[in-house]
């Protein structure tokens, strides 16, 4: 197999190095006919702030990982990276890595629920572009399944691995229905942002965003169907939430002990939480102590997050099967391709024996039974090679390395004289 | 038919402690494999115990409600049998161990007490007092249930107040879904026992010329009824929540678990037959 490819991954390159070597979707649109061009007949792109994947199958002669890593540091050029930044792969720690990458064991989190997406947006890009020859589709296809087969079968994506989801994993522990909840969000940060579209994706009831500058308010509650508040009439308002999801900037407390005691006291009890997520705290934290109000920040959201990285790290053995299982998969394909030629020729050749035969007593038989002859013969054919061509099949697909393949092919060639320009 | 019901009695608390330590290790590891067939444990000890109960009726001839052995297995059987029902219906799996605990104690008090009675009073042979017995045991089932998820809504308010978050919190519904089963239960069990306690006036005073109001287990049962009652009409009237509403659900389940030892063991009047 002639894969081959490169990495630069949290593993080979600090953050900045990795930012600046990201290629934007229009840049991978430019590059690919380049590559297609110079260096490879087909392969695929994948970039994203954490990582870049090039990988393909040569044109032609020798190509390893430095030329493409340098292939690619001529088109985007990055001060201050090195050659030790990128990791080169081969066949098939290749077709394995790609595996891992699509599992999600190789993110910098562990079970990244955005990378299969990425994964196969890259592969959508290749195919657009006409650089996705046969190895590769299935390769792709093998890696989607690796990526599905990890999160339906292991736990490898359970769990929240961020604070803004861990926020929400709690919120999930005190009420029932989100649905039938109401949410504020302050602040619209990233953070803020996060967390909004979670609760989004829970299909919370109703959602309102508070921020100082409006504007941002309003292009988040666009973005998650929600609507806003004056920032100012934040503490008037917060009886009429459930959920109050604080993730500012802001130096000093927006919410105060006080306030809290009044919202409790118009809501008649009815529970609420809050959460803040802001460093320093947007709200008080002696509010934990008000029954019925549950009080979380960041240290005690980190607890859930390290509780799940951890269960995520125990699932990798899991995922690590699926990706050998898968890996057999493909190989068995991939050898069963080896052996087809080798078949078309060893019955090009019992076909032109036949034929040869035919030709010579054709005329010393009667014009009737030459049909009869015809199926005779290619029946007789069809027998003798039935056993030898579906174990050759059998021997590709399940039992032999690809040397031994190789050694087979090579004997079965040898002793029938075959080449592999098949006439059929 | 004696032999098989002495066998059963054996098999029972086995079965019911086998469905669960099924329950308590799926609570613990959570492996699919067992989160999806623990049920069929919990199925076939119900069927079991099924087949025990009319055994033992038709073999004694009267139904198993004479004595507090005979209740007991009662107790554990409709215990099990509502919480395979809410389970059923809500698809809710992660408090079963801690109802499931609850079969398990009274079936093994059952089994080792439990005694062949041929001869009993004619009145335990009674269709009304059956119906009687029989709706206020599943009352009390109904307030275990809730009592149970009264008590897990507490230790995860508290859990998710100081922010452990260990085992209780990953496998506990949401503490809103705890509050409305404890509830429903509650409500459920209240009606069960407002029948009961009807059926037991109308037909009690008429069937014990000895009958009196001041009767222990008449006095708790009814000191049970009004501590629920009220905690129904605050829920509904007043619009209580969580912990308030839950305390109701405990101490009323308290006090009933109390007047079923206290009053059948100490106490001796016309409600006491064995």
């Amino acid at each position: 197999m002639d894969l081959i490819g490169i990495s630069i991954n949290h593993k080979t390159a600090p953050l900045e190095l990795r930012e600046t070597l990201f290629l934007s979707t229009s840049e991978i649109k430019d590059l690919i006919p380049k590559l297609k061009k110079d260096v490879f007949s087909d392969g695929f792109i994948l970039s994203t702030c954490n990582r870049t994947e090039v990988f393909g199958v040569p044109l032609k002669g020798v190509v390893n990982s430095i030329d493409i890593g340098d292939y690619i540091l001529d088109y985007k050029p990055v001060p201050g990276i090195k050659r030790e930044n990128f990791a080169g792969y081969f066949a098939c720690s290749a077709i394995k890595h790609i595996f891992n990458v699509a599992s999600g064991v190789d993110s910098l989190i562990i079970g990244d629920s955005q990378i299969l997406g990425q994964v196969k947006e890259s592969f959508q890009i290749s195919l657009d572009w006409n650089f996705a020859g046969s190895v590769t589709k299935r390769m792709f296809d093998s890696a989607l399944k690796v990526g599905k087969r990890s999160i339906n079968e292991t736990g490898i994506g359970d769990g929240a691995v961020s604070i803004s989801y861990a926020a929400v994993q709690v919120v999930e522990k005190i009420f029932a229905n989100l649905n039938k909840k109401s949410a504020l969000v302050i602040g619209a940060g990233e953070t803020g942002e996060l967390a909004a579209v979670h609760l989004k994706d829970k299909e919370i009831g109703n959602i309102v965003i508070a921020n100082r500058t409006k504007e941002k308010a309003e292009k988040l509650a666009e973005k998650v169907n929600g609507k806003v508040i004056d920032f100012d009439s934040i503490k008037d308002e917060l009886y009429n939430f459930d959920i109050v999801i604080s993730a500012t900037g802001s130096p000093t407390a927006i919410v105060e002990l006080s306030d809290i005691k009044n919202m409790m006291k118009k809501r008649k009890g009815t529970p609420a939480c809050l959460v803040d997520i802001a460093v320093p705290r947007d709200i008080d934290p002696s509010a934990k102590k008000i029954d019925n109000v549950f009080y979380h920040d960041i240290d005690s959201l980190e607890v859930i997050v390290d509780q799940n990285k951890k269960f995520r790290e125990k699932e990798i053995p899991k995922v690590e099967r699926i990706i050998m299982e898968e890996l057999v998969n493909f190989y068995s394909w991939y050898n069963s391709l080896e052996v087809i030629p080798t078949i078309k020729s060893f019955r090009n050749f019992f076909e032109e024996i036949r034929q040869d035969e035919m030709e010579k007593i054709k005329h010393k038989i009667h014009s009737d039974d030459i049909d009869k002859f015809n199926e005779v013969t290619k029946r007789l054919v069809g027998r003798l090679m039935h056993n030898p061509t579906k174990r050759l099949r059998e021997l590709s697909e399940t039992e032999l390395s690809e040397q031994d393949l190789k050694t087979h092919t090579l004997i079965l060639k040898e002793l029938f004289k075959l080449d592999n320009n098949s006439k059929a | 038919m004696i032999n098989t019901i002495h066998i059963l009695n054996i098999v029972l608390p086995i079965l019911y402690a086998a469905t669960f330590a099924v329950y308590a290790y799926d609570f613990a590891q959570h492996k699919e494999l067992l989160h999806n067939s623990k049920r069929a444990f919990l199925f076939v000890t119900l069927m079991v115990h099924i087949f025990y109960l009319l055994a033992r009726t038709i073999e004694f001839n009267h139904p198993p409600i004479t004595n507090k052995d005979e209740i007991f297995t009662i107790l554990a059987f409709s215990i099990g049998f509502a919480y395979f029902l809410l389970e059923l219906l809500t698809g809710i799996r992660g408090t079963g161990v801690f109802i499931i605990l609850f079969s398990v104690i009274f079936q093994i008090l059952s089994s080792l007490f439990i005694e062949d009675l041929v001869e009993v009073k004619e009145i335990l042979r009674n269709r009304l007092l059956g119906a009687h017995v029989i709706s206020a045991l599943l009352g009390y089932s109904g307030f275990t249930i809730s009592a149970v998820h009264g008590l897990l809504f507490l230790i995860l308010y508290k859990d998710i107040k100081l922010s452990k978050f260990g085992l209780i919190f990953n496998r506990l519904p949401s503490l809103e879904t705890l509050e409305k089963l404890s509830f429903v239960s509650l409500v459920i069990g209240f009606v069960l026992l407002t029948i009961s306690i009807i059926i037991g006036f109308s037909w009690l005073p008429s069937a014990f010329p000895e009958f009196s109001y001041f009767d222990p287990k008449l006095i708790s049962a009814g000191l049970v009824w009004v501590i629920y009652g009220i905690g129904i009409l605050v829920k509904l009237i007043a619009n209580w929540y969580g912990k308030k509403v839950i305390m109701f659900s405990l101490v009323g389940f308290i006090l009933a678990l109390l007047s079923l030892f206290f009053s059948n063991i100490f106490a001796s009047s016309f409600h006491t037959f064995y």
